[in-house]
This record gives C-alpha cells, sequence and structure tokens, in this order.
C-alpha cells in the first residue's frame, strides 16, 4: 500500500507543488522554533551555580577627582563596606564589576592557552563574593587576604573555561596570561549569571584588591528586617554623599532577564502560531477539496474491496507520504547546521529539533487529514460512483 | 449463484418516496451470462448494485454463493466484493492518476499479495483484454474502448466467480462495444465466470444467455 501512495502522490507532484513548498518553509520553521526552545529549556535545566535570594544589588556612582590616590580609594572602600557589614540584617558584602548577575553589562577578554584560544567573560569580585552568593567550588579555592601577598595574581575560572582549556587536568596552580601572568587558584561552578535561559559561557574572575569599584552585592540574613533597605542606603548616603545610589533585588533582577530572553522566544512562538494555523488550514482544505474531488475513486476503492477504516488510513497515509518528502528535503538542509557547526550548538540540540519538528509536522498532518478522512469512509459507493 | 428474494428498495426524502425496486425475484446460477434490460430509471442500475454489495435494500435477502448477506459487516462486506466480485461501469471510473498497470492491480491492494504477484496478475489480467502494450500508459492517453477493456481486466484480475457489469458497452461505438462484449462472452465462457451485465442494447442483450426486464422497480420478464 505504502507504493500505492507513493505512486499516486509522485504522479501528482505538480498538483502538490505548493502544498510541498508549504510544508517544506514549515518544517524549517519549526526546526528554528524547537532549537531554540530545546536549547533555552536544556539551558533552563542546568544549574544556576548561585543564590539570588535575598541578595541585594547596588550601585552607588561617586565621581572621584582624577588625581584622587588609588590607596585612598581603597580605604574609602574598606570604611564602606565595614559600615555595610555592620547594618543588623546584613550577612556578607561583596565589591563587583559592572557585569555582576543579572546586569546588561558584559566584559570579554582573549586569552590563549596551549595555543588554545578562549574569549571568556571577564569578572571582577572581592574576597566575600563566594559568600554571597553562595557558589560552589568544583576545585581549589575562591580569593582570600592571603591572595593579596602573593608572588602572581590569583584568578578563579569557571567549570567550562577550565572544560576548554584542561580538559580533565587540575587547572590550580596553572597560569594564565590576561596581559599579565595570573594563577588559577580555584574552579568554580558555572554561574547562569545572564539568566534562566543563557547558555554557560567560559568566565574568569580577577581579585578586586584596591581602588573603588562602584557595584556591590549585599547578602541579607534570612529573618532581616524590611527596613534593612533603607538602613543601607542610609549607610552609603552617610559615606558617600554625593553618591548616585541605586539599589535592587536580585530576585527583581533575575525575573526581569528572564523575560528579556524569553521576547524572542515568545515572538518566535508567535509568529510559528500563525504559520502552523496557516499550514494547519491548507492541509485540512486540500485534503477536504481532494476527498470531494475524488468521490468516484472513493467509490470505486470501496467497489473492489477497501474497508472505510481503510479508506481513512489511505486519505491520512497520503497526506503523510505527501508530508515525509519535503520532511526529508528539509532534514537534509537542517542537517547542515550541525555539520557546519553554524552557531556552535551541541549537535543533540539540532538532532532533538529535528525530530520534534517532524513529529509535530507529523502529529500535525494526521490531525489535519483525520476529519477529511472519516468523511471519505463514509462515502457510499453506490452514490458515489452513480455521481461521477 | 446469486439468489435474490422479495428485494425491495426505497428511497426516501422529506417529501418523496420513491419506490425503485418492488419485490424482485431473481436467480442467477453459477456460469450464467444474464443481462438485464429496462427503460432508464427503471431500476436496473440499483439492483446491479444491490447484487454487488454496494447498496442495502429496504427489503428482501439477498444470497451469494450460499451465503446471506444481509448480516455483513463492513469489514466482512469489502471482503466479500473483494474476493468474488468484479465490477465494470458505464464510465470505466479509471484513476487518472495511476498508470494502466496500477489501476488493474487495485483490488489485489485490498489482499494480501507481494507487489511482484500483483504486478504479474496485473500483467495477465491485461494480457487476456489485448493491452499488455498500454501497461505504462494513463488512463488519459487510451481510446474508450481501451480504457473499458482497462476496466474488464480490473474486474478480472482477482479472479472473481462473478462480473456485474453497469453499461460496459453504454459509452462506445458498436466496433468497440463488440469488442467488449466478446471479451466478456469469452471470459463466461472460457472461465466460467458468472456475469449479470445492464444494458440498454437489444443487440447486446441476444448475445448473452437470458434476458431479465424490468419496469418502474418490478421484474416484467
Amino acid at each position: 500500500m505504502l507504493q500505492h501512495l507513493l505512486t499516486l502522490i509522485w504522479n501528482k507532484k505538480r498538483q502538490h507543488f505548493l502544498l510541498f513548498l508549504e510544508l517544506f518553509i514549515s518544517f524549517l520553521v519549526l526546526f528554528a522554533v524547537f532549537t531554540m526552545l530545546v536549547f533555552n529549556y536544556g539551558n533552563y535545566r542546568k544549574p544556576r551555580g548561585f543564590e539570588y535570594e535575598r541578595v541585594l544589588s547596588v550601585s552607588a556612582f561617586q565621581r572621584f577627582a582624577g588625581d584622587a590616590p588609588r590607596d585612598s580609594l581603597t580605604i574609602i572602600s574598606q570604611q564602606l563596606k565595614r559600615a555595610l557589614e555592620a547594618v543588623p540584617g546584613v550577612t556578607a558584602v561583596s565589591y563587583v564589576s559592572g557585569n555582576s548577575p543579572y546586569t546588561m553589562s558584559q566584559s570579554s577578554n582573549n586569552i590563549t592557552y596551549n595555543n588554545i584560544s578562549a574569549q571568556p567573560d571577564e569578572y571582577w569580585a572581592d574576597d566575600d563574593f563566594a559568600k554571597v552568593l553562595q557558589v560552589h567550588m568544583v576545585k581549589g579555592r575562591w580569593f582570600n587576604k592571603s591572595d593579596g601577598a602573593a608572588a602572581r595574581k590569583p584568578v578563579v575560572i569557571n567549570e567550562t573555561l577550565a572544560e576548554k582549556f584542561f580538559g580533565t587536568a587540575d587547572p590550580v596552580g596553572k597560569i594564565l596570561n590576561t596581559g599579565t601572568d595570573k594563577q588559577i587558584v580555584g574552579v568554580v561552578r558555572n554561574l547562569k549569571d545572564k539568566g534562566d535561559y543563557a547558555e554557560l559561557t567560559p568566565g574568569i574572575y580577577q581579585r578586586i584588591d584596591s581602588g573603588y569599584q562602584d557595584r556591590f552585592l549585599i547578602k541579607l540574613t534570612a529573618g532581616a528586617a524590611p527596613s534593612t533597605e533603607s538602613m543601607i542606603y542610609k549607610t552609603i548616603m552617610h559615606q558617600l554623599p554625593s553618591s548616585n545610589t541605586e539599589i535592587e533585588k536580585l530576585e527583581d533582577k533575575r525575573v526581569m532577564k528572564n523575560r528579556m530572553s524569553l521576547i524572542p522566544v515568545i515572538l518566535m512562538l508567535v509568529i510559528s502560531g500563525f504559520l502552523v494555523l496557516n499550514v494547519a488550514l491548507g492541509i485540512y482544505g486540500v485534503v477536504w477539496y481532494s476527498v470531494n474531488k475524488r468521490r468516484g475513486e472513493i467509490g470505486l476503492r470501496k467497489a473492489v474491496g477497501a474497508t472505510s477504516g481503510g479508506i481513512t488510513r489511505q486519505i491520512i497515509g497520503e497526506a503523510l507520504v505527501l508530508t515525509t518528502l519535503p520532511l526529508l528535503l528539509g532534514i537534509i538542509l537542517a542537517a547542515q547546521f550541525p555539520l557546519l557547526n553554524l552557531f556552535d550548538m551541541p549537535v543533540s540540540i539540532y538532532i532533538v529539533a529535528i525530530l520534534m519538528a517532524a513529529a509535530f509536522l507529523y502529529l500535525l498532518v494526521t490531525l489535519c487529514s483525520l476529519y477529511p478522512g472519516r468523511q471519505a469512509a463514509k462515502i457510499y459507493p453506490a452514490v458515489a460512483l452513480h455521481e461521477d | 449463484m446469486i439468489q435474490l428474494h422479495q428485494i425491495e428498495k426505497v428511497y426516501r426524502t422529506d417529501t418523496v418516496e420513491t419506490q425503485a425496486l418492488n419485490g424482485i425475484n431473481l436467480a442467477v446460477a453459477k456460469g450464467e451470462f444474464l443481462s438485464i434490460m429496462g427503460p432508464s430509471g427503471c431500476g436496473k442500475s440499483t439492483l446491479l448494485n444491490i447484487m454487488g454489495l454496494l447498496d442495502e435494500p429496504s427489503g428482501g435477502q439477498i444470497s451469494i454463493a450460499g451465503s446471506d448477506t444481509r448480516n455483513l459487516g463492513d469489514k466482512q462486506m469489502a471482503h466479500f466484493r473483494n474476493q468474488r466480485i468484479g465490477f465494470i461501469f458505464q464510465s470505466y471510473h479509471l484513476i487518472n492518476d495511476l498508470r494502466v498497470l496500477d489501476n488493474v492491480e487495485l483490488p489485489l491492494l485490498y489482499r494480501k499479495s507481494a507487489a511482484k504477484e500483483r504486478r504479474e496478475l496485473a500483467a495477465e489480467a491485461l494480457g487476456k483484454v489485448g493491452l499488455s502494450n498500454r501497461m505504462k500508459h494513463f488512463p488519459t492517453q487510451l481510446s474508450g474502448g481501451q480504457k473499458q477493456r482497462v476496466a474488464i481486466a480490473r474486474a478480472i484480475v482477482g479472479r472473481p466467480s462473478i462480473i456485474l457489469a453497469d453499461e460496459p458497452t453504454g459509452n462506445l461505438d458498436s466496433a468497440m462495444g463488440n469488442e467488449v462484449m466478446d471479451i466478456l462472452l469469452r471470459l463466461n465462457k472460457e472461465d466460467g465466470t458468472t456475469i449479470v451485465m445492464v444494458t440498454h442494447d437489444e443487440q447486446m442483450a441476444r448475445k448473452t444467455h437470458r434476458l431479465v426486464r424490468l419496469f418502474d422497480g418490478a421484474q416484467v420478464q
């Protein structure tokens, strides 16, 4: 029967060309949508690597004179940090660079190790960063005071960068050149600091040991009073009266960041939803028209031995065979993405997306041809043969 | 072979009730070639459709080869038609999107037979009707007579014991009509196939073993 359906569809290829094209384009759009969904879902499922609850993200922009000595800026920073740590309800405070979790800022640097190049995100953080965000060290340690006296400045790298540069070897103690030689003191679990749906990228953390950073993270205790935030603000304004200070909850920033990540996905889903609706109506219309145009043929098939169920299966089977041809063409095209490594995504994402797009299209076609197929099965052979 | 007992057929609409067949009793013997004649609208085709289980009678009983067909379900009815009955229609009912060979193969698709076997049987059936050289053609490339011969090949490919032909020569000129009639006579004589043919053509009907005349849904001869 399959051979018969193939013959039938092949002999009608000119009539089906537009539908063929529509299905081909639909597959490619569905492939793009499912790739995006699988990619985002895969990222979502990965551990976050840090705790964002009860963490405040504070920016206290303070303009200092251009010739202000670095040591005095360091003293200002340390005084502010001590004052903030003394606020009731505050557990820990960490200075961070502008690209701290859930901000829009990004900073990266080209690093080469053993002829392997990477462009990791470059972060700056102080000794209390691990405590504030409760990050998990995979190997080695986070920065501490002893690093201030070390011959080489310390760096901490994330798992992704460690794997890229060192594979399964232990990176702790190895030297990386980020402009100057720096020693790796630890490997931290990947931090999904760009949102829950963002992919994990290589990252390197450098130690803040001097100067003034205008951004810091503050970890509050579980029972911190609602007034803690205003006390923090007052403390900052007391220390830096002319600063431009903004306090945000990391939880809120996370929600905002996630929304922004989902906007392109939602847009794509809406657009593809309309396309799928059009395709569904198109398939339904074509199959319905085909059934009505072929009433005589269906009557004949019943006369020569087709059962009602057989007629339904044939109508659905024809639609599925018709779908298979553009689908194969679409799969060949889609397979070029992993083969040519076009977006540097894991092959498994493309494979899953291809399978999901194919399954979705088959399901859609089956549903759209089910009702016309059932109507075809009800055709009364004596009537249909007489009409034709 | 075919026994019809008190067959009634009534078509009903909201306002009109039409009696298409009225108490038809008919027995067709095995190997018999029977023709049915009558004016248009007298119920000839309806009777043939009922014999071929394409239509259900409003009353009465049909027995084919000893089997009572009243209680057959959809699947059993389809199987029965596929195994025992071959149909020939006035307007051929060939599928224009399929080649001649594929058209002839059609009844075998609904049996458990291998593709190779189907091809062989279809080719053999086409040989019997003298169309071996047209197997790869599409129906639109054939003349009316050739189309009807393809339809005959399709009817006989499953080696049914009964052929029901509804005005098989109705759309053909006399030469082609005679050709088709000769094939039917040969099938009846050589293969012993039981044939029931509806016709308007007195000359064709005279070539068959027996003639039944209908008028207003009733048998008059």
